[in-house]
């Protein structure tokens, strides 16, 4: 089971804050495209514009950002816990 | 009436003798310090002995606008307060939005500098030309909100703008702030202490002057194409106006540097009930706002439950008054934010306060008779988190008068200092520098103490703007820091908000300036101001006594490994980075700046 977190403007936007995904040893390309299928209100033009992240965009797999792991083919296995984020900033 | 934008004058006022005087401003310095706080240091720096005592008759205290405050230029609504702070001893610049900034501009005047201290309460009242200074003893022990409902009233003129102090900044609590608007804080430095302790209770500024601006139709073409950025870009269009600066609760507690109870841990279990989706589902929320001439919008009008209604909390207060007191009660955390700009308080300042007393209460490091029967300062406990607001405006208790002056002293007053979150005795803001080194190496050389915007590292580094940068890699990251800190003297020093840059960079504020200033500055030369604004201050420090060596982080940090969270057991790795840092600014290996280096930035 791999749980996936909304946060920020997506979660104003797809008005839910998780699913889970019965899906092991994937690329996070494949469990976007998934939780995109599960999710009614289209939501991954916030994160991914020509297959590419969106500047600013935040994806972590327990916490780490995909940026230092493999980007969007930076492996997801069992249990783990993915957390979406559009860009976003303050301070 | 207008006037061009650098042929604005400076206002002198000197409340011993009474005195307001009027005087021009030499061209040259806005090319070499721009305005804000640039010019203003440059002023402060010329007319007072760094080493004077901050809360003495012989520290000056300077309202300083940007070169663009009050003109159309985006977000060009900024005016910075410049004085030697009471809390670190260094310069101080703490900066402030709302509409204050701009009516001041208008007035015609781009500075006020205030001298001497008072006998009796008075407040600053400029209408144009007409400047006077008033008594205000029938103000003194009012909150913020009721001495700019009282003084706009009396005033007479609508549209009239008041920045002010509150009881803290009466008591001369290090940790005072500014208000003006009543939501907006010059907040940081203890710049409200300084205000107190010259009997100043208010300015009240009303205009009827516009700048004018010389390259009007280029002008106009550039603030268009910028407009269109930040409203084009998910972070200054989308993010902040949807969910404000609380959009980074959840981004840097996943990411494992929310500082938690007082920086022991970075992950906050209550997040989920404090963040700003929360602030949003709950409908708290009621509107976003916009300071003067913003496109962004991320201002929070917020009315809870319990029928009281503010501003905010923006992250950083939501922070340090919920995770960093370990509080999960978003009620009782925006009740405390709101006390916190009625009564003029540093919403990060109080927070950490709070947070280290509740350290040093459960290690009982206080003794209960201290509390004088009041709330025990226990973690998670937002009833003491109000309470101690409260208690540090009024110095209420024998421990609340102890907090009044900050963690620093709080920490000093009762044995361990070295628990204290604070870099030159500043407290720290929302990031644990322990999962962001960068940033943490900004901390330590920021030349106000403990401040994240000196130079904002969590945009690269956790936020990936302009680009994704490791937070735990070293290489590269002094280079990084130096840049962001020139960029950012600038920005302030031009009236601009700093959150303008997460769609704006160098070359969209070098054309603003050379299209006001006539000059055909590069985007290097630009850079080049802010590299000599930082300069100049580290020359105010440096001869105040704050050396080198209190260029670090507190223990903690360094040597205590991240509990918890997806960056546990990293620490702060300063001592590696550093000395290429020290290189870059062209300072000797030490820490002090070459004399080159003052020649070739004109600081000799």
């Amino acid at each position: 089971m791999i749980t996936i977190k909304f946060y920020s403007l997506l979660r104003l936007l797809v008005k839910i804050e998780q699913v889970e995904l019965e899906l092991a040893d994937v690329p996070i390309s494949t469990v976007l495209e998934e939780a995109a299928k599960k999710v009614k209100t289209p939501f991954l033009h916030k994160l991914v514009q020509d297959g590419k992240l969106i500047t600013g965009t935040i994806i972590l797999i327990n916490g780490r950002n995909i940026h230092h792991l493999d980007k969007l083919n930076s492996r997801v296995q069992d249990g783990d816990e993915i957390a979406l984020f559009p860009p976003g900033g303050g301070g | 009436m207008s006037y061009t934008v650098t042929d604005a004058r400076l206002l002198r006022i000197n409340l011993t003798k009474k005195t307001i005087k009027v005087e021009k401003i030499e061209q040259e310095l806005f090319r070499k310090f721009l305005g804000g706080r640039g010019l203003g240091s440059k002023y402060l720096i010329d007319e007072i002995d760094p080493k004077i005592d901050a809360l003495s008759e012989a520290n000056k205290l300077i309202f300083a606008n940007g070169l663009l405050t009050g003109t159309f230029a985006p977000t060009g609504g900024r005016y910075m307060v410049v004085t030697k702070s009471p809390l670190t001893g260094t310069i101080a610049s703490s900066n402030s939005g709302g509409f204050f900034g701009a009516e001041f501009r208008n007035t015609g005047f781009m500075m006020i500098i205030i001298e001497g201290k008072s006998a009796e309460p008075v407040y600053i009242s400029i209408n144009d030309e007409d400047v006077k200074i008033v008594d205000a003893k029938a103000l003194w022990g009012l909150s913020t909100h009721e001495t700019t409902d009282k003084l706009v009233e009396a005033f007479g003129v609508e549209g009239a703008k008041v920045a002010c102090i509150g009881p803290a900044g009466e008591n001369l609590s290090k940790i005072a702030a500014i208000m003006n608007d009543k939501h907006r804080a010059a907040g940081r430095s203890g710049v409200g202490a300084v205000m107190g302790s010259k009997n100043l209770k208010a300015i009240i500024v009303k205009g009827s002057r516009r700048v004018d601006i010389e390259q009007l139709e280029k002008f106009k073409e550039i603030v268009k194409v910028q407009n269109g950025m930040l409203k084009a870009h998910p972070v200054t269009g989308e993010g902040l106006p949807a969910l404000g600066t609380k959009v980074l609760d959840n981004i840097i507690n996943s990411n494992g540097l929310y500082p938690t109870r007082n920086f022991q841990s970075a992950i906050f279990s209550g997040v989920a009930e404090v963040c700003g989706e929360a602030l949003v589902n709950k409908k708290y929320l009621q509107n976003n706002t916009a300071c003067y001439g913003c496109v962004i919008a991320c201002g929070r009008e917020v009315a809870l439950p319990n029928g009281l209604k503010g501003e905010g909390p923006e992250y950083e207060s939501g922070w340090s008054l919920g995770a960093d007191c370990g509080a999960n009660d978003l009620i009782a955390i925006t009740e405390a934010n709101f006390l916190c700009n009625e009564l003029g308080l540093d919403t990060i300042s109080a927070g950490a306060t709070i947070a280290l007393a509740m350290e040093l209460y459960e290690k009982g490091f206080i003794p209960k008779e201290d509390l004088e029967d009041m709330v025990e300062p226990r973690f998670g406990n937002s009833e003491a988190v109000v309470y101690y607001v409260k208690g540090m405006a009024y110095r209420e208790t024998k421990l609340a008068a102890k907090m009044a002056d900050g963690a620093y002293r709080l920490g000093k007053a009762y044995g361990h200092p070295e628990l204290a979150m604070v870099v030159k005795k500043q407290e720290l803001p929302a990031y644990d520098p322990r999962g962001v080194q960068g940033h943490g190496l900004q901390y330590a050389t920021s030349n106000r103490g403990g401040c994240h915007v000196r130079g904002y590292m969590i945009s690269p580094e956790i936020l990936g703007v302009p680009e994704k940068l490791d937070p735990q890699a070293l290489e590269g990251k002094p280079a990084w820091v130096k840049i962001f800190q020139d960029l950012t003297a600038v920005i302030d020093s031009a009236g601009l908000c700093l959150f303008s840059s997460f769609a704006l960079g160098g070359d969209e504020y070098r054309d603003l300036i050379n299209a006001v200033l006539n000059t055909e500055l590069t985007t290097e030369e630009t850079l080049k101001i802010g590299d000599r604004i930082w300069n100049l201050e580290r020359q105010f420090n440096l001869a105040a006594g704050i050396l080198p060596d209190q260029d670090t982080l507190p223990d903690r940090l360094l040597h205590e490994p991240l509990p918890d969270g997806p960056q546990k057991g990293c620490y702060s790795q300063l001592q590696k980075i550093l000395p290429e840092y020290y290189q870059l600014r062209g300072w000797d290996e030490k820490g002090y700046i070459k004399t080159s280096t003052l020649k070739d930035l004109g600081l000799v």
